[in-house]
């Protein structure tokens, strides 16, 4: 029941900053220029608003949105913009600049509004006892803890929390356009029970693999909502870096951390050498998993291109890695 | 202190690989770099080293990472520069070739072009630094066997490939040239190029050939001896260095050629024969009028 | 006395150019021979080509039967063709002189080894096995090399300017045991630049300069004439009385001085 709260939180929240800004302009006609900051937003933004949206991303399909630098031609897009849709959560550190600097008037939506965040504290079962009070690491990956702080923003992996992200987008559009709220809820709808029914295949499917085989190394610290919304248990891999020469201690950590916690897949991708993960691999046991998405769209056409295409696809993967 | 030494490499399976594939890479790199500096060859020795990597990233292209299309390619145009640099060396035996230098440079850099090209930066390293630890069954098979087979070949040319060292024309009156000699003694260098490249890289390679040996020269300036202090320091530098990597979390590769150049620096520094230490003494005495 | 080694109308060349010139003659067998001429005039050339390691382009050089393999004419090659700075150990150079016996892989030990330590006594280096060649001074070295000859005992030996920088020592010993050579009926012959030494050592003189110029009796040969005749075929050439130091570089051949109208090579 509380459910039904949060999309009324976001509905005010939108409005309040719709009233707040100096030019409440005549609603615009459709289609209305969104802009999102990366691939999953800007897929769920363009499954809900569909013809009425023209919708374009900052942060393209693999890329990462840690490393994103603002353009000028994205604060010219923005400022073009009727509607910018935002994860929130810290994820986009770049934001407040790139709005204050394109001048941008619109309805700013924070799609992770109504979200449960989860530290990444909570989450991380790694062995690493730095991990407790600081998430330095040494490592120079893409996905650094200190980005980050504190909180978790991949919330996305948790198809729930998708479900939320397209709720707050719905009424933001409602808002901007609400000749066209029929329509719009419509689709709304329709896409959320896409995505309720894929939570649920998901869940149906990854309990059926027994609980103590349901634990992962991954290379991204981006799977803490999935494990805890899935009960799969991911494990981080300490150290390892595209970047940097492995050394023995690494190999060794890794092997280590693999044997104590009886991980039973490992997922590589951006990891390191393929020959070293084999190495470690028939040392092991472990199985050495696919590609995993974690917070980028794949190129269209190549399999993980829509956010629910892509959550199934991490499924996929990691269901064909844990499989006896 | 037993377990500082031993417990690594008693816990992991990739550790007794790498320990074991370094073994064997010092074993050779003694007595092929020690003949390599005695027949002032460095480097020629240096440019067959970087000859290994256009070779490589061919076989790269052709076939990926897979190591025996890689190693074939670096045995080709290895073999191809080894038998350039032996010609040069046949007509002049004390003159090393500048224009092997501007070849060697060419070499690494169309290498490091194929690569880039076609790959990734991540495989470019690997093939300049190599991965000691990622050496599989077959990889030590294949480095195993290059050990067994230069070690035969060096025992065999042993004599031949002295003689003619010392007075080349002298065979000459029995019928024979040391010329067959020289081209198996390229081999062998080759070879153990091909071998040190999968583990070290074609950059740190030449190290464990040179550094040892030149660290040897410091203590003994007989063949023999040399080239068994040579496989001794190679091999030490081999161990040590993984030992490096485990305890410190340093790099592999560079770790055991930095050992190898510490041992270098100490044999300059007090080594028995022609060190710093020995010029030092004999400068401060003075004989009696 | 038969011939051990005849020279039929040799000629070698070197791009065209005459090295030695039509050069006919006989080394009888046990004679003690000098090969002397001005710089450029072919001695050494000559001697490679006796030794096997150098092609005759026209003519021939004969052996008698028993001598016709290579191994049995032992060839000391001039010294800046040797790379001392190689370290191997005076018993290896040594025993490279029994390589009939031993060969690549053969031990050095038993006869073969007597006969190498016996070689070195004579060159008044016992003891001197394991020493490093690239710590003995020229004349140590060029002992050792002797010794080498010793130990390859071979009926005819030819010897590239054997007593170039060494000391007075070390070519009288040397010039001993070349006698003990000549004494036990080997041929010998050594291309030399010092006609003093020639005059006292060797009773049998090959004048040349690219051409002949004399073969016969060393008092003979060496006449006032025939030197002169000799120099005006080729560069400038010193008559000394004493040792000369003569810097072991390869044979000059002077374009100029090719008389005649036909070509070689």
């Amino acid at each position: 029941m509380r459910q039904l709260y949060r999309p009324l939180l976001s509905v005010i929240t939108v409005s309040f900053l719709l009233l707040s800004t100096p030019i409440a302009q005549a609603n615009p006609a459709p289609p209305i220029e969104v802009v999102a900051s990366f691939s999953i937003l800007a897929n769920i933004t363009k499954e809900v608003g569909g013809p009425l949206v023209n919708v374009a991303s900052l942060v393209g399909p693999d890329a990462d949105s840690h490393v994103f630098n603002p353009s000028p031609a994205d604060a010219k897009s923005l400022a073009r913009a009727q509607v910018v849709v935002i994860n929130g959560l810290g994820f986009e550190g770049w934001i407040d600049r790139l709005v204050k600097s394109s001048g941008f008037k619109g309805a700013l939506v924070v799609a992770s509004n109504g979200v449960k965040p989860l530290d990444f504290k909570d989450e991380t079962k790694s062995n690493a006892p730095e991990q407790k009070h600081s998430h330095k690491h040494d490592h120079k990956h893409n996905h650094a803890k200190d980005d980050h702080g504190a909180v978790d923003p991949h919330a996305w992996q948790d198809l729930k929390n998708g479900k939320i992200y397209a709720e707050n987008i719905r009424a933001a559009l409602v808002t901007v356009m609400p000749a066209a709220r029929d329509e719009i809820n419509a689709r709304a709808h329709r896409y959320i029970a896409q995505i309720d029914a894929l939570d649920q295949a998901s869940r149906v499917r990854l309990a059926a693999v027994p609980e103590a085989q349901r634990r992962v190394i991954s290379s991204h610290d981006a799977f803490g909502y999935f494990a805890q919304a899935y009960d799969v248990e991911f494990f981080a891999a300490q150290g390892w870096s595209t970047e940097r020469e492995v050394s023995a201690a690494d190999m060794a950590a890794l092997i280590r951390e693999i044997r104590k916690d009886q991980v039973r897949a490992l997922f590589v991708e951006n990891m390191s050498d393929p020959r070293l993960m084999q190495r470690i691999s028939e040392e092991t046991g472990v199985r050495i998993g696919g590609k995993l998405y974690s917070d980028a769209l794949s190129a269209p056409g190549a399999g993980a291109d829509t956010y629910l295409k892509m959550f199934s696809s991490n499924v996929n993967t990691i269901l064909q890695a844990l499989e006896p | 202190m037993v377990d500082f030494f031993w417990s690594p490499f008693a816990e992991f399976a990739f550790m007794q690989r790498a320990l074991v594939a370094s073994l064997a890479l010092g074993l050779i790199s003694g007595p092929v770099g020690v003949l390599l500096v005695m027949r002032r060859m460095s480097l020629a020795g240096d440019a067959i080293s970087h000859a290994v990597l256009p070779g490589a990233a061919i076989g790269y292209m052709i076939a990926g990472m897979s190591l025996p299309v890689l190693g074939l390619g670096a045995f080709i145009t290895a073999l191809l520069v080894a038998l350039l640099a032996s010609g040069v060396s046949n007509i002049t035996s004390q003159r090393e070739d500048a224009s092997l230098a501007a070849f060697y440079l060419m070499a690494l850099a169309i290498g490091v072009t194929l690569v880039s090209v076609h790959g990734s930066n991540i495989d470019l390293m690997h093939l300049l630094f190599g991965s000691i630890l990622a050496v599989d069954q077959t990889a030590l098979v294949l480095i195993a066997s290059a050990t067994s087979v230069t070690l035969i070949l060096l025992a065999l040319i042993w004599r031949v490939l002295l003689t003619s060292s010392f007075d080349p024309l002298f065979l000459a009156q029995y019928g024979r040239s040391g010329r067959l000699a020289n081209q198996l003694f390229m081999l062998t260098v080759v070879l153990t190029f091909v071998a040190c490249f999968q583990t070290l890289g074609t950059l740190m390679a030449v190290g464990l050939l040179m550094l040892p040996a030149v660290a040897a020269k410091f203590w003994s300036r007989d063949i023999p001896t040399a080239c068994l202090l040579a496989s001794a320091f190679a091999m030490t530098s081999g161990a040590t260095g993984l030992l490096l990597s485990y305890h410190a979390s340093l790099p592999s590769g560079p770790s055991i050629v930095l050992t190898a150049g510490a041992i270098y620096l100490v044999s300059l520094f007090v080594g028995s024969h022609d060190s710093l230490l020995i010029h030092t003494i004999r400068s401060t005495r003075h004989p009696e009028s | 006395m038969p011939a051990a080694l005849k020279l039929n109308d040799v000629t070698i060349a070197y791009h065209g150019h005459p090295a030695v010139h039509h050069v006919s003659g006989a080394f009888e067998q046990g004679s003690l021979t000098a090969i002397v001429g001005p710089n450029g005039a072919g001695k050494s050339t000559l001697l490679g080509a006796m030794a096997g390691l150098t092609r005759v382009n026209q003519g021939a050089i004969e052996f008698d039967q028993t001598d016709a393999q290579h191994h049995q004419i032992a060839f000391l090659r001039q010294l800046s063709g040797i790379n001392q700075d190689f370290p191997l150990r005076v018993l290896e150079v040594v025993a490279m002189g029994a390589w009939q016996e031993i060969g690549a892989w053969g031990a050095i030990e038993g006869a073969v080894l007597s006969r190498i330590e016996a070689a070195l006594a004579q060159v008044a280096l016992d003891g001197f096995e394991d020493r490093l060649i690239d710590e003995l001074s020229v004349g140590q070295l060029q002992r050792v090399l002797f010794a080498r000859l010793i130990v390859q005992d071979a009926p005819i030996i030819l010897l590239d300017e054997p007593f170039n920088a060494l000391d007075t020592t070390t070519a009288t010993d040397l010039l001993q045991i070349i006698h003990s050579w000549h004494a036990s009926g080997r041929t010998v012959v050594a291309v030399l630049h010092d006609l003093q030494m020639v005059k006292d050592h060797f009773p049998r003189t090959l004048l040349m300069a690219r051409e002949l110029v004399a073969w016969g009796n060393t008092d003979e040969v060496l006449t006032a004439d025939n030197l002169a005749r000799a120099q005006t075929n080729s560069l400038a050439w010193q008559d000394t009385a004493s040792w000369c130091h003569v810097p072991g570089t390869p044979e000059v051949v002077n374009r100029k001085s090719h008389h005649g109208t036909h070509h070689h090579g």
